[in-house]
């Protein structure tokens, strides 16, 4: 087995839009995350942090520079390749959950393991809704579920394919505090457990504290990196 | 590159059936923002559907009813004359003969006061061999008609009566005997396989035709012979038959039809008219597929972030497209169903209703070939319409869940999904064009359709570019009208396409049948003789010249020998064998003709090729031929025509080629042969009168009744009744088409009401916006009255453009008439549109302005 880092980037630039309205988001980002760490990505708004959130899932393309995840060069990957290979190794929570409304929490679940061919998709799914306390809430819809509810789904929809990389876009923004903390638990105890890597982005300093590492951006480059004295996270 | 791609192991795991696994999973969430998408497809379906069963009910009524309609297995028809002996027992070997004449004669009111063109049948006493011939009183047909004190008896349609005057009972001149009514004809079982009528039936005894003094030699009679066989013989071993009787028989001359072909007239007319209802139909579930568009639009841009969702956890774009194609075919589908119930039930509906007018009965039943085609049409025309909005989606990218990205309009999907609509479309139109019994007519349709559609797409850009580069006006309800008219997610394009198609289409059908109407009215009648004199006998020529002369002395008088006959063969090939290079003039092969010969060339005509015979000349039989008919036909000078005139073929050469004027409704005919081709056949003669100004009505009415009673044999057509007959004839077929037509003004409404429906969020929010920095329900109603004016008219405006040259082309191109803007017609188009579309785009805001601005904020 190799040491090779879970997220490799390489020079990475991206600009967005068109015309006059270009704006030069990444600019040149080096950056290597070892697998099984948790890293948090800070900074102010529109320093690009969500940005570098989306390059290191496949979604979005670089213009230039190398990026490297789970031992995959995204780089030549068409579109079609890029979602099945995150499908595979790449789970996803967002702010605003992003259940798909007229699927129960179970189906919701269910379908990254559908979508990859697995057969079993609906007992794994099971088995990581009752593994975020939702047993009773399976066959319940988004709406009629509480937003830390819909979360714990999300939180179900992303682990459930054993993904490589666990990426959180601020996943506790839509939640009141003690909400967002059972959230948080849930993402670092896979992390810790299921050896993860974990990269969220922030704007709460007390989630970044809890990360391996912490890495500011600025302006579409990397200001520092700060690595959190190794603590235990309160389960 | 480590070498593991993710998706290379995993290709397969995407199927169609998972597509629609979470296709079912998402249509849960109910129907909600589909029922004008359901309601579009529905409409279209079932005009289609309606249209083709119940084209395919009545057409089976024609065949189940065949041998009544005909009034016998087989029919054979000559003309001038009756079957010779040889051709008598031909007739008779076949089994039972029915020997019926037809004529149109004058019947005159006792006192010589009023008189009547009618349709005079004559038949003998098996008639009818066939079908139930009901009188009112219930008597049977031969004791009606049987002569009783030295007088024959008559039965008539009530028409008649009233036309005349008379009762059940009172006596009647016809030619020069005098004959009884005694009855009222309830059903004639045989009515349709006659021709146009231009009287009502006057029934009378075969025996006492002779009486009458009608039938002359050259008189234009046309003797039936209906052959009824026991048991009946299979329409097979009838064709054999008819094969049989044209070689042995060959000089007969006569037309013969089997049950299986009883009245190919109506027949053609029913094909025809359906074929024309259909595209109808098709345009209205066109404009509906902009009503499908609009909905999968919307839907899918409700559907953004589930999408993107999808695609971040592993969806690839093409699987995407399947899950929401899967939806789109699911509400079709529904759509479709209801199109095809409804469809199936009009029949049924046309059956109950309509009895009383339907030419036969309708057999009403569920005829799966024309709900298929309703099927067909509708998910093509859904296919065609949705796959370019569904092709989109599978770019939506997955990045749509972290930003806000601009829903920019106009990507265009991948190659793909262009080239999958375009099969779709081309698919439809090729179905249309090749179902179609006017290949040609469907083709110019499609195509016109075709084009109003894509001009009408570059129309709303037009207006959306104006208004975007439009000074600032000083109005603020202007300003704000006009901001909305081009700025994104603007009403526009659906209110100009989907109105504009319907509209336009309104406007081409009702200033064709104006100007259809105009002809018939005011521009035949002005130039028509005012009577056509028939069935003139040689030695009563002059005599009947000179009393029209005394009688009319400021009228001109022509005179043409008249005899008919048909075409037989053109160039040696059978008249049913001839293939014409172009569609147009195949009715010249078709039944029998006027034909004539002249010296000189006709006042009427224009020579337009070759040369016109000597005055004298005495060679080769030559003849004239009609210049329009014989492009249509492929013929050239020196071809050979043969026709069969009284039992006999007659060929000859054409000479040269004609230009008539058919809308003179002058003396005019296809054929005009050389003098000497008919020297020594009896023939009677055909004579107009016409005034060069208008006359009053009791001028002709005082000349009718004179030549009536003076030679009660000679047939008067008045022109004035012909044409009235024509124009009533013109306005029921107009007000089916109408009635048809609207359904695209329907579809046009449920789009436009889908559209507004659509926009209503965005409505409510800058209205309640506007009142609350100000703005009051007053000045807000002003600016969207405003908006939905400057759209209906613009609409108004090109509908009257597109469907005016469409009018046009068919009246001048198809139809070769003159074409007449009219002005009536083109205000209600765009009266039409301003009230449709600034009346729905009020009721929609109307209840959003008249609340309170806070509970609404609040909601938003």
């Amino acid at each position: 087995m190799t040491n090779a880092p879970a997220i490799a980037l390489k020079n990475v630039h991206l600009t967005l839009g068109e015309g006059a309205g270009q704006v030069h988001i990444l600019k040149g980002i080096d950056l290597e995350i070892s697998k099984g760490t948790s890293v948090g990505l800070v900074g102010p708004s529109g320093s690009g942090k969500s940005t570098l959130l989306m390059v290191m899932a496949g979604l979005e393309r670089a213009d230039e520079g190398a990026v490297k995840v789970a031992n995959s060069e995204l780089g030549p990957m068409s579109e079609d390749q890029l979602a099945r290979f995150r499908g595979r190794n790449v789970g996803i929570i967002f702010q605003s959950f992003h259940l798909v409304p007229n699927m129960t929490a179970l189906e919701n679940v269910a379908v990254p393991l559908e979508l990859a061919g697995d057969g079993s998709a609906f007992d794994k799914a099971k088995a990581e809704l009752e593994a975020v306390g939702l047993g009773n809430r399976m066959h319940h819809y988004p709406a009629q579920m509480s937003g830390g509810e819909q979360q714990r789904v999300a939180v179900a929809r992303a682990l459930v394919v054993e993904p490589e990389i666990l990426i959180a876009d601020e996943p506790t923004g839509n939640l009141d505090e003690s909400t967002g903390t059972q959230i948080v638990d849930l993402m670092f105890t896979a992390q810790r457990e299921r050896g993860t890597t974990l990269v969220l982005v922030t704007h709460d300093p007390n989630l970044a504290e809890k990360c391996d590492r912490t890495i500011r951006v600025r302006s579409g480059e990397i200001e520092e990196t700060v690595a959190a004295p190794k603590k235990e996270v309160s389960a | 590159m480590s070498g593991f791609v993710a998706g290379k192991h995993h290709s397969n795991n995407q199927t169609f059936s998972l597509a629609a696994r979470f296709a079912f999973r998402e249509l849960r969430g109910g129907l909600k923002g589909f029922y004008i998408f359901i309601a579009c497809i529905a409409l279209g379906v079932a005009a289609i559907a309606g249209v083709t069963s119940v084209s395919r009910a009545l057409t089976e009524g024609i065949s189940q009813e065949g041998q009544s309609i005909l009034g016998g297995d087989l029919s054979f028809r000559l003309i001038h004359r009756q079957a010779d002996a040889d051709e008598q027992d031909f007739l008779n070997s076949l089994g039972t003969i029915s020997e019926i004449a037809t004529l149109r004669a004058m019947a005159r009111s006792d006192d010589g006061e009023e008189q009547a063109l009618v349709e005079l049948k004559a038949v003998d006493d098996v008639y009818p061999l066939y079908g139930e011939m009901r009188l009112q009183s219930g008597q049977p047909l031969e004791t009606a008609l049987a002569k009783q004190n030295e007088i024959w008896g008559a039965v008539a349609e009530l028409a008649l009566l009233a036309r005349l005057n008379v009762e059940v009972g009172d006596t009647l001149s016809l030619g020069r005997t005098n004959i009884q009514i005694t009855g009222i004809i309830e059903n004639e079982p045989d009515k349709l396989a006659g021709g146009m009528e231009f009287g009502p039936r006057l029934m009378i005894s075969k025996d006492a035709i002779a009486d009458t003094g009608l039938i002359q030699p050259g008189s234009l009679v046309r003797w039936l012979y209906r052959v009824r066989i026991d048991p009946a013989p299979s329409i097979n071993a009838l064709e054999t038959i008819i094969k049989d009787a044209e070689k042995t028989k060959a000089d007969a001359g006569w037309r013969i039809r089997s049950r299986a072909n009883a009245s190919p007239g109506l027949q053609r007319s029913i094909d025809r008219f359906a074929q024309f209802l259909t595209l109808v139909g098709l345009t209205a579930l066109v404009v509906g597929g902009v009503g499908v568009a609009n909905a999968i639009r919307a839907y899918l841009e409700t559907k953004r972030e589930v999408i993107a969702s999808f695609k971040c956890l592993g969806a690839t774009g093409g699987f995407v497209f399947q899950i929401y194609l899967v939806q789109m075919l699911v509400l079709a589908m529904i759509g479709i169903a209801i199109g095809l119930v409804l469809g199936a039930l009009i029949p049924f509906a046309a059956g109950a209703a309509l009895s009383s007018v339907l030419p036969v009965k309708l057999v009403t039943s569920i005829y799966p070939m024309e709900l298929g085609l309703g099927l067909i049409y509708g998910l093509l025309t859904a296919l065609a319409f949705a796959l370019w909005p569904l092709g989109r989606a599978h770019d939506v990218p997955p990045t749509a869940l972290f930003r806000d990205i601009v829903t920019g309009g106009s990507k265009w999907p991948r190659k793909r999904y262009l080239f999958a609509t375009a099969v779709t479309v081309i698919a439809l139109a090729a179905i249309a064009i090749l179902l179609a019994h006017d290949k040609r007519i469907a083709t110019i349709y499609i195509g016109a359709s075709a084009g109003a559609f894509v001009l009408l797409v570059a129309v709303a850009r037009i207006i959306m570019a104006v208004a975007k580069r439009l000074p600032t006006v000083r109005s603020t309800e202007l300003r704000l009208a006009i901001a909305n008219i081009h700025r994104p997610g603007a009403l526009t394009p659906s209110v100009v396409l989907s109105l504009g198609l319907g509209l336009s289409l309104l406007v081409a059908l009702a200033l064709i049948d104006g100007n259809l109407r105009r002809e018939l009215t005011a521009t035949i009648a002005d130039k028509a003789p005012s009577f056509f004199f028939v069935d003139i006998q040689s030695h009563e020529r002059d005599a009947f010249e000179a009393l029209l002369t005394k009688e009319a002395p400021t009228s001109s008088i022509q005179s043409v020998p008249m005899l008919r006959g048909r075409i037989v063969s053109l160039n040696g090939i059978a008249s049913e064998d001839f293939v014409p290079v172009q569609e147009g003039s195949d009715w010249v092969l078709r039944g029998d003709r006027g034909i004539t010969y002249e010296p000189s060339l006709p006042e009427n005509s224009k020579l337009s090729e070759g040369e016109w015979w000597p005055e004298n000349y005495t060679g080769t039989p030559l003849v004239s031929f009609d210049a329009e008919a014989a492009t249509d036909l492929g013929l050239n000078i020196g071809d050979s025509v043969t026709v069969n005139v009284l039992g006999r073929e007659i060929s000859a050469e054409i000479a040269n080629f004609r230009d008539v004027e058919w809308q003179s409704l002058a003396i005019n005919f296809v054929l005009v042969f050389s003098p000497n081709t008919f020297a020594g056949a009896p023939h009677a003669h055909l004579m107009t009168l016409g005034w060069e100004d208008e006359v009053a009505v009791d001028t002709e009415l005082a000349l009718l009744k004179e030549v009536s009673n003076t030679f009660p044999t000679v047939t008067a057509v008045r022109v004035k009744d012909a044409i009235s007959q024509v124009n009533d004839l013109v306005a029921q077929l107009a007000w089916a088409i109408r009635g048809a037509s609207s359904i695209t003004l329907i579809a046009s409404i449920l789009v436009l009401a889908g559209a507004l429906a659509a926009g209503h969020r965005s409505r409510i929010y800058d209205a309640v916006i506007l009142k609350t920095i100000g703005a009051t329900r007053g000045r807000l109603i002003l600016a969207y009255g405003l908006e939905y004016a400057i759209l209906g008219l613009t609409t108004a405006v090109f509908a009257l453009l597109a469907g005016g040259v469409a009018a046009w082309y068919v009246i001048t191109r198809i139809m070769g008439g003159s074409f007449v803007l009219m002005p009536v017609t083109a205000t209600s188009a765009a009266l039409i549109a301003l009230v449709l579309t600034v009346g729905f785009g009020l009721i929609g805001t109307w209840r959003v302005l008249g609340e309170k601005p806070a509970p609404v904020l609040r909601n938003l």
